[in-house]
C-alpha cells in the first residue's frame, strides 16, 4: 500500500524527471495552490516555468472540527505548473497516475468539463476535473488569464488533491485514517490541528481585529506597489485573501459586503500582476535566455507566437507613465 | 467523383459542444463548396469526445469553366460628348484586365451599362478544398474557446491532429500547430498509437475496430440499450432521463455500463434528492422498482471496459457515499431552522436590482394571490395561499437548494412538510413553479396554481417596468416562459379574470419602485407594453393549432378573460372548417363595412321602431331584437358555440335587408336608423370575434 509520503515522493520524482522544478511550499497562508506566487506570478509572461510543489491550502470556512471525514481547514495539494503547457501534458499527467498504482486499464479515467475561474485572482482557464472510476482525482486546466492578463504562452495547472488520491489508493473512507508513513496515521499526525484550527477560525477568531488587518495589509499592499516591489506586494495581497476567507468563515461579511471585499483583494493582485510583469520585463525576462521546456513543445505553423504579445504591453504604473509624459 | 474526410481531434471536448460544433462544420463546409462551386452528395457527421468529423459523399473532382458577367459603369458614363471612353470605363476594364473595346453592352432594367464577360477557369477539387476547408475549421463558434501553447488562434481544448482526405490523397489544411494527413487515433487507452487512413471509407471501420464508435446516434442507440439491460441485471428499470442519455453519450468513445449500490438507509432522503445527487455531479441513472420506487442502486457509464468491474465499481460507489452523506448533511441541517425563520435571510436576498429583496416580492405577491382568490371565488383556503406566498421563496436560503439549484420548490416541499405546515401549503410550494416548461403539467390544486400566478404577474410587470423586456432573440429574464405559464394555468384550470386588472394591480404594487425608472420618450406604457406582449405570446401559442388569422380576428375582438378568448377561439376555429361559414362571414363583413364607414357619422343608439316602414328592415329589427337577449345569455353562459350558431340565424334576415334595403336613403333619420340597426348587428358578432381579419 501506498503511504501518504510516498505518494508525494512518487509524484516529486516523476515531474522532476520530466525537467521540473521541486519547489517548496509557500510559507504564507493561501487557499490553494494556484495563490502561491510559484504559479500566480510565474504563469504571467513570456517566460518559460515548470514546478512542482506541494502546497498546504486553508480553507477556513470547511473547518470541520475534525468530525468530517472528507471536509478539512487544511488540505495539501500538489501542484504542477507546465510553461508552455506540452503538446503531450496529458500523457504526461496520466504517467503521474500509472506512477502512483493508478493503471488505465483497471479505471475509468476520464477527462470531464470543468472551467475554472478566481475572481480574487481576476483569473481563469479552460480545462477539465479528471475522473477515476467518477471521482473528481486532479483538477486540470489550461490557464487563459491571470490578475486581467491575458497568460502567453499558456501554462497547464495540474492540482492534485493528495488526501482525497491518498484515501482512494488505499482505501480508506477517513482522511484521518490515511497512513502517513507506516504505523502513522493521519490522524496522529493533523487532527488536533484540524480541532484547534476549526474552533479558532468559526469561534474564536475576532472580527474586528481581522477588519483592520485586512485594511492595513491592503494598505501596504499598495504601498509596496508603489515603491515597486511587487514581490513583498503580493505577499500582503496573499494575506489580505487569507484575512478575507478567516473573515467570510466567521460569517462577519454580509452578502452585499462580500463582492466588495473580492474586489479589493482582486484589484491588489492584478496590480501585483502588472508589477511583476514590469519588473521581469526590466530584468530582461532572464528565464527567456534558457532553453528550458517539459515534454514536447508544438511547433508554430499558423498564427503569431504568443510570446509577442509582450512586446506590445505596458506594465508602468500610472504615476510613472505621468511622470514619463510631463517630462518628455 | 470521391469521398472526403475531415476529422478533427482534439483534447477532450465539453459534451456539449459537439452538436453545434458539427452544426457551425458542416455549415461552413457547404457554404465553402457553394461559394467554390464545388458540388457534393450528403454529408455525414461524426463526434466523440476527441473528434469532430464530417464525412463528405461523391465531391465533384472539379469545377467546370464558368462564363461571367460583370457590369460595369452605364453607357453614358462610360463614353463623353465626343465618344471616348472616360477614366470610368479605362478603370473598370483593366480592373478586369481587358480594355475598353473588349467589354460588351448589356441593357438592364436601369438602361445601357458595360460590363465585362470573364471566362473564369474550373478548377480540380484538390485545388479549391484547401482554402474551404481552412474556413471550415475556422467556421467553428465554440460557447468558450481557449489557446494553447504560445499560438494565439483558439479551439475548444488543444487540436492535435487534422484528418483530410479526398479519395487516396491527403488535403493540406493548417490549424495553429497542427498539419492535416491521413492519421487518426483510437481509444485512447484501448488503441495504442496512430491509424492510417487510407481513404474516407475505411473511417467507420477503422474506428470501430480502435474501440471507438464516432456515430453519435448509433453511440446514443448503444448508451440506451446498454443502461436499460444494466438497470435489469440491477434487478430494477431504468429511470428514463433523455438529457442524461444525451450527455453521457458525448463523454465516452465506447460506453461502458457499471452497475453500482448504495446503503439503502438513505432511501429515506427525498427521492429528488437521491437522483439528483447521482445525476447532476456524477451523470449516474438511477433504478426503480416495479413500484415506481428508488432501489438503492445506479447505473454508471465508464468510458473503458475495465479488467475488473468488481474493482473499479468501489470508485463509483465511494464517491456517492460521500456525496450522499453531504446531502443526508444539508437535509439534516436544513431542518433545524423552521422555513419561516429564514424569512429574515430573504431581505438581504435580491431578487433584482432595482426591484429589491425576494421578502419585498413576497409581499407584493401576498396582496396579488389575495386579489385573485377573491376574483376567482376560490374554494381553497385563503390563509393557505397566503402562507405559501410567504414560504414560497425560503428554501432559497437552504443549503440544499444552494447545492442543487434545480430542487428549489422541492425542497420547499419536503422543509414544509418537515415544519408541519399544511399540506396543501407544502404542496403548494413546489407547485407554484409549474409549468417549468412545455412537458410539465399545472398545479394540481388553487393553491399553488395562485402563487405561482402572482408571482408571474410581479415578474413580467416588474422587469417590463425596469425596462428590461424580451426584444429579438435576448430574453433574460425568462418572461416569454413566464407568460406561457400563466396561459396555460389560467387556460387548463379554467381560471375567469381580467388580465388588464391583474396587471394594473401588479404594477401600483411595484409603484414605489418603478417611480424612479426613467421612461424612453413616447414610450408606451407599460401596462399596454405587457398586454401586447401577452397578445404576442397567445398569437404564437394559439396559431399552432388553429388558422393564424381566426387567432388575430379572435385576439382583435379582446383577450382580458384569456378563458373566454380561447373558447371563442375554438368555437369560432370549428366552424370555420364547416362550408357554410364562408357566405356567413361575408355576411358580417360587408355589414361591418358599412358600420366602419358611418361610424364617424352616425353615434350608435337605439333603432326607432317608428321609422322602420320596409318588410325586410322590420324583420331584420325584430330578428336583432330576439337573438340579443338570447346570445347575451349564451355569451354570458360561455357558450360559444351555441352563440355563434344562433347569430348564424341573423343572415337569412341580413341578406333580404340588403337586397331590398336602401341603407343610404335620401332621408337622413332614415338612414341614421337603417346604419343604427346594422350597428347592433355588427355589435353583436364582434363580441366573438373581428370577422374581417379572417381570410376567404
Amino acid at each position: 500500500m501506498i503511504t501518504f509520503q510516498e505518494l508525494i515522493l512518487r509524484l516529486q520524482t516523476h515531474w522532476a524527471a520530466q525537467g521540473c522544478i521541486l519547489a517548496q511550499p509557500y510559507d504564507l497562508e493561501v487557499g490553494a495552490g494556484t495563490m502561491a506566487p510559484q504559479t500566480f506570478l510565474r504563469a504571467l509572461g513570456p517566460e518559460p516555468w515548470n514546478v512542482a510543489y506541494v502546497q498546504p491550502s486553508r480553507r477556513p470556512a470547511d473547518g470541520r472540527f475534525g468530525e468530517n471525514p472528507n471536509r478539512l481547514f487544511q488540505h495539501h495539494q500538489f501542484q504542477v505548473i507546465l510553461k508552455p503547457a506540452p503538446k503531450n501534458v496529458q500523457q504526461l499527467y496520466l504517467e503521474s497516475l500509472e506512477a502512483v498504482g493508478v493503471d488505465p486499464m483497471a479505471h475509468d479515467l476520464r477527462f470531464v468539463e470543468d472551467d475554472w475561474e478566481s475572481p480574487t485572482l481576476g483569473a481563469w482557464g479552460l480545462g477539465w476535473e479528471v475522473w477515476c472510476d467518477g471521482m473528481e482525482v486532479t483538477q486540470f486546466t489550461y490557464f487563459q488569464q491571470c490578475g486581467g492578463f491575458d497568460c502567453r504562452p499558456v501554462s497547464a495547472e495540474l492540482t492534485y488533491g493528495l488526501e482525497r488520491l491518498c484515501m482512494y489508493l488505499q482505501g480508506v473512507e477517513s482522511v484521518y485514517d490515511i497512513e502517513w508513513v507506516k504505523g502513522v496515521k493521519y490522524r496522529e499526525v493533523f487532527h488536533a490541528n484540524e480541532v484547534e484550527m476549526s474552533k479558532y477560525a468559526l469561534h474564536e477568531s475576532n472580527a474586528e481585529q481581522l477588519q483592520q488587518l485586512f485594511s492595513s495589509y491592503e494598505a501596504e499592499c499598495q504601498r509596496l506597489l508603489q515603491r515597486e516591489l511587487p514581490l513583498p506586494a503580493y505577499d500582503y495581497a496573499l494575506k489580505c485573501s487569507h484575512t478575507f476567507n478567516l473573515l467570510d468563515a466567521r460569517g462577519a461579511i454580509s452578502v452585499t459586503e462580500r463582492a466588495a471585499y473580492i474586489k479589493r483583494v482582486r484589484d491588489n493582485a492584478r496590480l501585483c500582476a502588472q508589477g511583476y510583469l514590469a519588473m521581469r520585463e526590466k530584468l530582461g525576462y532572464p528565464l527567456c535566455k534558457t532553453k528550458w521546456t517539459v515534454g514536447e513543445q508544438p511547433a508554430l505553423l499558423e498564427g503569431k507566437p504568443g510570446s509577442e504579445y509582450w512586446k506590445t504591453q505596458s506594465f508602468q504604473p500610472k504615476e510613472a507613465k505621468e511622470k514619463e509624459a510631463a517630462r518628455g | 467523383m470521391a469521398d472526403l474526410l475531415l476529422e478533427l481531434g482534439s483534447e477532450e471536448l465539453p459534451a456539449s459542444f459537439l452538436g453545434p460544433a458539427l452544426d457551425d462544420l458542416e455549415k461552413a463546409f457547404k457554404a465553402g463548396c457553394e461559394a467554390a462551386r464545388l458540388t457534393h452528395g450528403p454529408i455525414a457527421r461524426y463526434g466523440t469526445p476527441r473528434r469532430l468529423a464530417l464525412l463528405v459523399t461523391q465531391v465533384a473532382d472539379g469545377t467546370p469553366d464558368l462564363q461571367k458577367e460583370m457590369n460595369g459603369p452605364s453607357v453614358k458614363a462610360a463614353f463623353d460628348a465626343e465618344g471616348k471612353p472616360t477614366q470610368a470605363a479605362t478603370k473598370f476594364a483593366a480592373g478586369h484586365g481587358l480594355t475598353v473595346d473588349q467589354l460588351v453592352k448589356v441593357t438592364t432594367p436601369k438602361g445601357e451599362y458595360l460590363a465585362a464577360r470573364v471566362q473564369e477557369k474550373g478548377k480540380r477539387a484538390l485545388e479549391i478544398l484547401p482554402a474551404v476547408l481552412h474556413a471550415t475549421v475556422h467556421g467553428i463558434n465554440f460557447k468558450k474557446s481557449m489557446r494553447w501553447g504560445d499560438v494565439d488562434l483558439s479551439y475548444a481544448r488543444p487540436l492535435h491532429w487534422i484528418v483530410a482526405l479526398l479519395g487516396d490523397e491527403v488535403v493540406p489544411v493548417v490549424f495553429a500547430d497542427v498539419k492535416s494527413g491521413r492519421q487518426t487515433r483510437g481509444h485512447r487507452f484501448l488503441t495504442k498509437g496512430p491509424i492510417d487512413l487510407a481513404r474516407p471509407g475505411e473511417y467507420l471501420a477503422k474506428l470501430r475496430a480502435a474501440k471507438v464508435e464516432p456515430d453519435i446516434a448509433e453511440r446514443k442507440a448503444q448508451v440506451k440499450a446498454l443502461v436499460a439491460k444494466a438497470a435489469e441485471r440491477a434487478g430494477g428499470k431504468l429511470l428514463e432521463d433523455e438529457a442524461l442519455v444525451d450527455q453521457v453519450t458525448n463523454l465516452v468513445e465506447l460506453p461502458c455500463p457499471v452497475v453500482g449500490t448504495f446503503e439503502a438507509r438513505h432511501l429515506d432522503l427525498p427521492p429528488e434528492v437521491l437522483i439528483q445527487e447521482m445525476k447532476s455531479h456524477q451523470r449516474y441513472f438511477s433504478v426503480v422498482g416495479a413500484d415506481g420506487k428508488l432501489l438503492p442502486r445506479f447505473i454508471a457509464v465508464s468510458n473503458t471496459p475495465v479488467k475488473d468491474e468488481a474493482f473499479s465499481v468501489k470508485g463509483y460507489e465511494r464517491v456517492l457515499r460521500s456525496r450522499l452523506s453531504d446531502g443526508r448533511f444539508f437535509f439534516d441541517e436544513d431542518r433545524r431552522l423552521r422555513l419561516e425563520e429564514r424569512l429574515p435571510k430573504l431581505e438581504r436576498v435580491v431578487w433584482q436590482g432595482a426591484l429589491g429583496s425576494y421578502r419585498e416580492k413576497q409581499v407584493r405577491m401576498g396582496a396579488l394571490a389575495k386579489g385573485l382568490h377573491a376574483q376567482l371565488k376560490s374554494p381553497a383556503k385563503l390563509e393557505h395561499v397566503l402562507r405559501a406566498v410567504e414560504l414560497s421563496k425560503a428554501d432559497l436560503v437552504t443549503s440544499m437548494v444552494g447545492e442543487f439549484p434545480e430542487l428549489q420548490g422541492v425542497m420547499g416541499r419536503e422543509y414544509a412538510r418537515h415544519d408541519k405546515e399544511p399540506e396543501e401549503v407544502a404542496l403548494a410550494i413546489a407547485e407554484h413553479y409549474l409549468p417549468r416548461g412545455a412537458s410539465d403539467g399545472v398545479p394540481t390544486r388553487d393553491e399553488g396554481a395562485l402563487v405561482g400566478l402572482a408571482e408571474r404577474f410581479d415578474t413580467i410587470a416588474g422587469i417590463f417596468g425596469i425596462g428590461k423586456g424580451p426584444s429579438g432573440a435576448a430574453d433574460p429574464f425568462a418572461l416569454r416562459r413566464a407568460c406561457l405559464a400563466v396561459i396555460r394555468v389560467t387556460l387548463e384550470r379554467g381560471y375567469r379574470y381580467s388580465l388588464r386588472e391583474q396587471v394594473s394591480g401588479a404594477l401600483a404594487l411595484l409603484e414605489p419602485k418603478l417611480a424612479a425608472i426613467k421612461r424612453k420618450a413616447g414610450e408606451p406604457a407599460v401596462l399596454d407594453q405587457v398586454l401586447d406582449f401577452f397578445r404576442g405570446r397567445l398569437k404564437a401559442l394559439w396559431s399552432e393549432a388553429h388558422r393564424a388569422d381566426v387567432v388575430e380576428a379572435v385576439l382583435t375582438a379582446g383577450f382580458d378573460d384569456l378563458v373566454a378568448a380561447h373558447q371563442r377561439l375554438t368555437a369560432i376555429s370549428a366552424r370555420v372548417k364547416q362550408p357554410e361559414f364562408e357566405p356567413l362571414a361575408a355576411t358580417i363583413k360587408r355589414v361591418g363595412n358599412i358600420v366602419a364607414k358611418q361610424a364617424k357619422d352616425v353615434a350608435r343608439g337605439a333603432v326607432d321602431p317608428s321609422k322602420l316602414n320596409d318588410a325586410a328592415e322590420k324583420a331584420l329589427a325584430q330578428a336583432v331584437a330576439g337573438a340579443q337577449g338570447e346570445v347575451q345569455g349564451l355569451l354570458g353562459k360561455g357558450a360559444y358555440a351555441q352563440a355563434l350558431d344562433r347569430l348564424t340565424q341573423l343572415k337569412p334576415q341580413v341578406d333580404a335587408f340588403f337586397d331590398q334595403v336602401m341603407v343610404m336613403a335620401e332621408d337622413k333619420a332614415l338612414r341614421e336608423n337603417r346604419v343604427r340597426l346594422l350597428m347592433q348587428v355588427s355589435g353583436l358578432f364582434e363580441t366573438l370575434a373581428d370577422f374581417s381579419a379572417i381570410s376567404a
